[in-house]
């Protein structure tokens, strides 16, 4: 008994010395102030705009930028709200429309002044709540290889077109929120009833379910399937990759959903100054510039896109989808979709 | 000690087959255990995180989830350092055979604990782990090729 308690002081022991050691070996140890923000790994990847975010703005604020990868919104609230004080989130970026109910559960978030902002008339809807801010949006559509597909379709419909069996890659909308955008645009277009029953038409058109964009984008990019569904924006990253991309998005009779990022400051934010001023920079026209060539989406804030590879899409007419189905309704019809993809 | 250790081979050779299981394990645990060390594991709510998001939906007694809920999450840097100390133990514990049969205890407690907070991706290894570690304090694994044999020769009991 002695020499197992004696084992377990050493290995302890050693671990914290092991600790202890490269903390004082830690170069990144300096006296400036940390700003601490969470956000989606796309944006902070190496070709996200996270990386130039924390550059420019470390040159001016005499602080730290400390990016914190999270994963989803559920995800990321939990992170946020069990980080000690000494810890605590500064800034969050990454929600879209449907998880700011999710944000609001248990947290609370610091109203944000974004007065001086000239935002786009798209997001100026929005601004309302001050607790969040949209820093970009998308247009969501079905995109398609223009060789691949000689008839281009048009509405919903016309996707049920035999020619499409097995040739669209579609998300899973329980884990994508692209995913749970069409869902939700379906049932918006042609109501709940008839929108699952266009469903489970259109199931042998759908190769893949694919259980975020990437998978089911990739699968798409690979020439694997024909049409996907995916942000409009994504055209142009097509063409940067590939000059002579035949890739196009198709503007749809019924309208489009649009999704929108939002930014929110914790109430519990240590330095709350820092995170309102990198809000700033985010939302400034050069830090927006950056969001839209980046993470390949519409910037908020006014004449941004002018003369950008983004003014040149098609313009797509809109539908508005402000009015949000709450979590239990997104849960039962979550349900359903899970049903009917058991039945098929 | 070191004729004990090939003693060991002449008198529970036999038992060749858990060591190499054990030596195995012990790697193992080092290697997650490293990963956790230069990851940020102790940095990170990485623990509570992973609890919080299993919770609501566990199917454990009201004690588990309040004591989970109230004490680990909130101090879940301890947890995670107590955590992390556990399973070098376990490793070196494994890999020398040294107080293999306390360990192997201690083992099955984390596997039980991780069984119940994996939220079923991991069922299937928590439940192998737990069979192992049971198996490994019941032959005490660390007579063979390992520093238990030593001790248990000159102090015999239960513990080696």
């Amino acid at each position: 008994m002695k020499h197992f308690f004696v084992f377990l002081i050493l290995v302890f022991g050693g671990l914290i010395a092991a600790i202890l050691f490269r903390q004082n070996q830690d170069p990144t140890r300096d006296a400036r102030p940390v700003l601490r923000i969470y956000a989606p790994s796309s944006f902070l990847k190496a070709w996200g705009p996270g990386p130039w975010l924390k550059e420019k703005f470390e040159t001016s604020c005499e602080c730290r930028v400390e990016y914190h990868d999270g994963q989803d919104a559920a995800a990321l609230v939990e992170r946020v709200k069990s980080e000690p004080k000494s810890r605590a989130a500064d800034l969050v970026l990454g929600f879209n429309q449907y998880d700011l109910e999710i944000a609001h559960k248990g947290m609370e978030w610091k109203a944000i002044k974004v007065d001086s902002q000239n935002f786009d008339d798209t997001v100026r809807p929005l601004l309302s709540r001050t607790s969040f801010i949209p820093y970009d949006w998308g247009v969501l559509t079905f995109l398609a290889h223009k060789a691949e597909v000689p008839v281009l379709p048009k509405t919903l419909d016309d996707l049920l077109n035999p020619d499409y069996a097995g040739a669209i890659s579609l998300q899973d909308p329980r884990t994508s929120s692209p995913g749970l955008q069409f869902l939700l645009w379906l049932i918006q277009i042609k109501g709940e009833e008839e929108g699952f029953q266009f469903l489970k038409k259109f199931a042998p058109q759908v190769k893949v379910w694919g259980a975020n964009w990437s998978t089911s984008y990739g699968l798409f990019q690979k020439h694997q399937a024909k049409i996907t569904f995916s942000y409009a924006a994504s055209v142009v990253a097509g063409i940067q990759e590939d000059p002579l991309s035949d890739i196009v998005a198709l503007p749809f009779a019924e309208g489009h959903p649009l999704q929108y990022e939002f930014l929110g400051i914790p109430s519990t934010c240590q330095n709350c100054d820092l995170a309102e001023k990198f809000v700033g920079l985010v939302l400034s026209r050069e830090g927006q510039k950056v969001v839209m060539e980046k993470n390949f989406m519409f910037p908020v804030i006014h004449q941004v896109m002018q003369d950008s590879p983004f003014d040149k899409l098609p313009q797509f007419t809109t539908i508005d989808m402000t009015v949000i189905p709450n979590l239990a309704e997104r849960e039962r019809i979550l349900k359903k979709w899970s049903q009917l993809r058991r039945a098929e | 000690m070191l004729a004990s250790f090939i003693d060991s081979v002449r008198y529970v050779g036999h038992l060749i087959p858990v060591a190499f299981l054990r030596i195995f394990m012990g790697y193992y645990y080092l290697q997650q255990a490293m990963l956790k060390f230069n990851g940020d594991f102790l940095a990170r709510p990485r623990l509570a995180a992973q609890i919080a998001d299993v919770l609501p939906g566990l199917n454990a007694p009201v004690w588990y989830k309040i004591l989970t809920e109230r004490i680990v999450i909130q101090h879940w840097q301890a947890f995670a350092l107590v955590a992390l100390g556990l399973e070098f133990a376990i490793a070196i514990s494994y890999l020398f055979g040294y107080v293999v049969r306390p360990m192997a205890f201690i083992g099955l407690l984390i596997s039980i604990n991780y069984l119940i907070l994996a939220g079923g991706s991991s069922d299937e290894l928590y439940r192998t782990f737990i069979a192992i570690h049971f198996m490994m304090a019941w032959v005490g694994a660390g007579r063979c090729l390992g520093l238990d044999y030593y001790f248990f020769k000159r102090r015999r009991g239960v513990w080696w």
